[in-house]
């Protein structure tokens, strides 16, 4: 490999004796480094390579074999160029001249880019999925032809809107692929214009649908309306199966601007819009019949099928600008089914309905359980991204209720707290930065999240102990408890540790859902949970205590105060809720733990480690810690399950 | 990293007895081109063959191949290498061809190469395999590895990843319950969530 020095010298002799081709620059000297690398194969042996010292496996699977399909994006497939394929006639305009067979086509372009956009919302490349439509790629070629214009200049504000919602929530993650799309043109349109264009259209087809449903006595009205296509007998059906495609393409587009108004104020409009989208891909799915008969040739009903009529789109080619899609080896995309597709749409309106539904209460708690359960039907990312923009605007919850009041309140203090200059305390900034991080990672996948939640962890824990320390230096020496200071720190440590538990159990219950515990995990599982959930009842119990003892002190010169008190002392039914949780847990893990003792779950003997180090690898630190701090009172309680579980 | 394909079914397998089969670690350039047909075929991720000199120039004791009747039927290629304040083993690509599974070659690769991790000194090994690969997760299981995360979307045909590891004990931290920041020290340093460990 040592081979440059030698190589260098006989390159720089020969260099000389040759005039360089290309002129030389200001700051430029072109060479031929042929001779160079002549001279360097030369002492080159099979499997050598020379390569500086920041060599690493990076740069080693970066590399491409070129002509290789597996790694060479740039290989061309059916044409070099988009120029190529237009001059060949891949992407007409119009589609066809005869009028029916043109509006067919268009159909079937429809269909495709629908199918194509659901497969891009799934995590593959815009360039490879919606923008194969060549049609998409050149908007200027399509301005002759209103349909098709309308349609493409829609599909591309909506993408770039997709895609801004995305990018901005920063939800996409690992899923770094979905907002790749340099040299794609998005920015093209104006939004108005492109609504504006796409209503005239939808209205210009409203009336011929209208002219070739009245009677032919009726017709002098509708005389001056030229048909959509030639064919009477389809004109009904053609303009049906438009106008159901180009509403819910701008059904679609008003609930991405309603749903980006700022503090959820476009809400209510979303919903109408979310019901309309929902409508109308009832009647794309209605039109399906009507757009395989009329099809050239009669396909059969084909789960496979990217559109209705069973036909190949024309005018898409997923090859020329697969080396846009990202700097890495081309992926094999199947786009999905039309039926598919629509399947995905009709859930991610369900998802977006439900993101609508969220009451704009200014409460922490309220809004992290709507994530909780919002998280279960397990939504696809951008209805995450939107879920996530309406939960963090600004700095403040729903854009509006800033997050250190939120945190006050969720702690039981009075609201008069809520401006108190302790805000500015140095660690209770932090507080409120990890509340907006806590409240975006749990819109996040869950394989995403669950790693994050453990690292936020220990973030918790550490400002926990940073909070704690600045309140006994403050009120440390002092036998003044009775400051507003001290009962803010008092406060919001104890529902800080709450909610590190909260953290904790949703990292040990997100790992079912992932499926990371094997059988014989699930008795430590259950355990830890179990452990976890007592802690959060404790915490949760003593932070309602603190505050109806807040609100006694408030009322006590109410008459009713002794009734309060005597309600006071009750158990919530949140700290209910969990008990019957840690009865669950507990009754688990005691059964699995049984099961264990009698060889039904057998634990793999393996030969590199013990089931120490498999008990406690992949769980972070904060929870060992509540488990240690626990292991031995329960030990006293639970002995015979402590020992069966070999603690 | 490692994914080899399903559709076992219709293979039929082939009569060997165990002691047929020979293990060789890895020998030079003449074995690169048995690797790599080998991966190629039987891996869904495209490796340059600069990727496989990377790890077989760096580690040849970490690779092994396996023969029966001087064919080569079965692989393992491994690297290890400081990763935050571990040292980590890692093991990037296990193949056996379809006839011969079944029959614990797959174990016994990754096994010798677990061996050379754990006499060099490394405190973990990990890899990662597709989520639908049961026979891999079954194996690796058996062999003491736990699910430590799950990687979203991590193959290029767009199917998420295991990330599993394998702890090797520890005398001097066997200790948890009396000290879990000691023990916990090394446990939490597990970030290499790119499709390269850097």
């Amino acid at each position: 490999m040592a081979t440059l020095d030698r190589a260098n010298e006989a390159a720089t002799t020969t260099v000389q004796s040759r005039p360089p081709r290309i002129p030389s620059g200001d700051n430029s000297v072109w060479a031929d480094v042929s001779p160079l690398l002549h001279a360097a194969c030369q002492d080159l042996h099979e499997g050598d390579l020379i390569h500086g010292d920041n060599f690493n496996l990076f740069a080693a699977m970066s590399a491409l074999e070129i002509m290789d399909p597996k790694m060479d994006s740039g290989m061309a497939s059916t044409y070099y160029s988009l120029d190529e394929a237009i001059e060949n006639g891949a992407a007409p305009v119009p589609v066809s001249d005869d009028k029916t067979t043109d509006v067919r086509c268009i159909i079937d372009i429809f269909d495709h880019i629908l199918a194509c956009e659901a497969t891009w919302h799934k995590g593959h490349s815009l360039a490879q999925t919606v923008y194969s439509c060549l049609y998409l790629l050149r908007p200027e070629r399509t301005s002759s032809h209103a349909l098709l214009h309308s349609f493409c200049q829609i599909i591309r504000a909506t993408c770039k809107a997709v895609l801004s919602v995305v990018s901005d929530s920063r939800t996409h993650e690992e899923e770094d692929l979905f907002i790749m799309a340099y040299g794609l043109p998005l920015n093209e349109d104006g939004n108005e214009r492109c609504l504006a264009l796409l209503n005239a259209v939808e209205e210009t087809i409203c009336r011929q649908l209208r002219a070739c449903k009245t009677t032919s006595s009726k017709r002098r009205v509708s005389e001056d309306i030229e048909p959509l296509q030639n064919n009477p007998d389809l004109e009904e059906g053609y303009c049906r199966a438009l106008l159901c495609r180009l509403r819910f393409r701008k059904h679609f587009y008003h609930i991405l601007m309603s749903m980006k108004r700022p503090h959820g104020g476009g809400l209510e409009l979303a919903r109408e819009h979310i019901a309309s989208c929902i409508s109308e891909i009832g009647h794309i799915r209605k039109s399906s019949d009507f757009l395989r008969a009329s099809a050239p040739e009669m396909s059969e009903q084909n789960i496979e099928n990217t559109t209705a009529s069973g036909c190949k789109p024309i005018g898409f080619d997923a090859s020329l600008n697969c080396r846009l899609s990202a700097p890495t080896p081309p992926r094999a995309i199947k786009i999905f089914c039309l039926e598919k597709a629509l399947e995905y749409f009709v859930k991610l309106l369900h998802d977006l309905d439900i993101i609508c539904s969220c009451s704009l209460n200014p409460s922490l708690e309220a809004a992290l359980l709507f994530v909780v359960k919002f998280q279960k039907s397990q939504p696809d990312l951008v209805s995450r991204a939107h879920l996530q923009l309406l939960l963090v605007q600004n700095g403040k919850l729903f854009g509006r209720y800033p997050m250190f009041s939120m945190i006050t309140r969720a702690a039981g203090l009075p609201e008069v707290v809520e401006n108190h200059d302790i805000q500015k305390n140095e660690f209770m900034v932090q507080l409120q930065q990890m509340v907006m991080n806590l409240l975006k990672i749990i819109c996040t996948n869950a394989a995403w999240q669950r790693r994050k939640l453990g690292k936020m962890l220990q973030d918790w824990r550490v400002t926990y102990v940073q909070l704690e320390l600045d309140f006994k230096k403050e009120f440390g020496n002092t036998s003044n408890n009775e400051t507003l200071g001290f009962k803010i720190f008092q406060h919001i440590l104890v529902w800080v540790e709450e909610q590190t538990y909260w953290i904790a159990f949703r990292f040990l219950t997100v790992g079912f859902e992932l499926e990371l515990y094997a059988d014989h995990d699930y008795c430590m599982v259950y355990w830890y949970i179990y452990i976890v959930l007592i802690n959060l009842a404790e915490k949760k119990h003593l932070r309602m205590a603190m505050s109806s003892g807040t609100g006694k002190k408030k009322t006590k010169k109410k008459r009713d105060s002794l009734k309060d008190a005597g309600t006071n002392l009750q158990i919530s039914p949140a700290v209910r809720f969990l008990q019957s949780q840690i009865y669950l847990a507990e009754g688990l893990g005691m059964m699995l733990a049984a099961l264990r003792n009698e060889h039904r779950i057998v634990p793999p003997q393996s030969p590199f480690s013990t089931e120490h180090e498999v008990r406690f690898s992949g769980f972070p630190l904060t929870v060992f810690k509540c488990i240690t701090n626990f292991i031995k009172a329960l030990q006293r309680v639970f002995g015979k399950f402590y020992s069966a579980l070999d603690f | 990293m490692e994914t080899p394909n399903k559709d076992e079914t219709e293979i039929s397998k082939v009569e060997f007895n165990d002691s047929e089969i020979e293990y060789i670690s890895y020998g030079g350039e003449h074995h690169l081109p048995l690797i790599m047909n080998l991966v190629d075929e039987e891996l869904s991720e495209p490796y340059s063959i600069f990727t496989y000199r990377y790890f077989v120039y760096l580690w040849p004791h970490l690779s092994f191949l396996a023969f029966h009747k001087g064919k080569c039927v079965g692989t393992v290629v491994c690297k290890m290498g400081e990763h935050r304040s571990t040292f980590r083993g890692y093991i990037a690509m296990l193949v056996v061809i379809k006839p011969y599974r079944g029959r614990g070659i797959a174990t016994e690769l990754v096994t010798r190469s677990i061996k050379v991790m754990m006499e060099s000194g490394c405190d973990e090994v990990t890899l990662e395999a597709e989520v639908t690969n049961k026979g891999a997760l079954a194996l690796y299981g058996r062999l003491g590895f736990i699910r430590a995360k799950r990687l979203f979307h991590y193959y290029l045909n767009g199917v998420d990843a295991f990330r599993l590891k394998l702890l090797f004990p520890r005398p001097d931290l066997h200790a948890p319950l009396d000290s879990p920041d000691k023990y916990g020290s090394h446990m939490h340093s597990d970030h290499g969530d790119s499709l390269i460990e850097q």
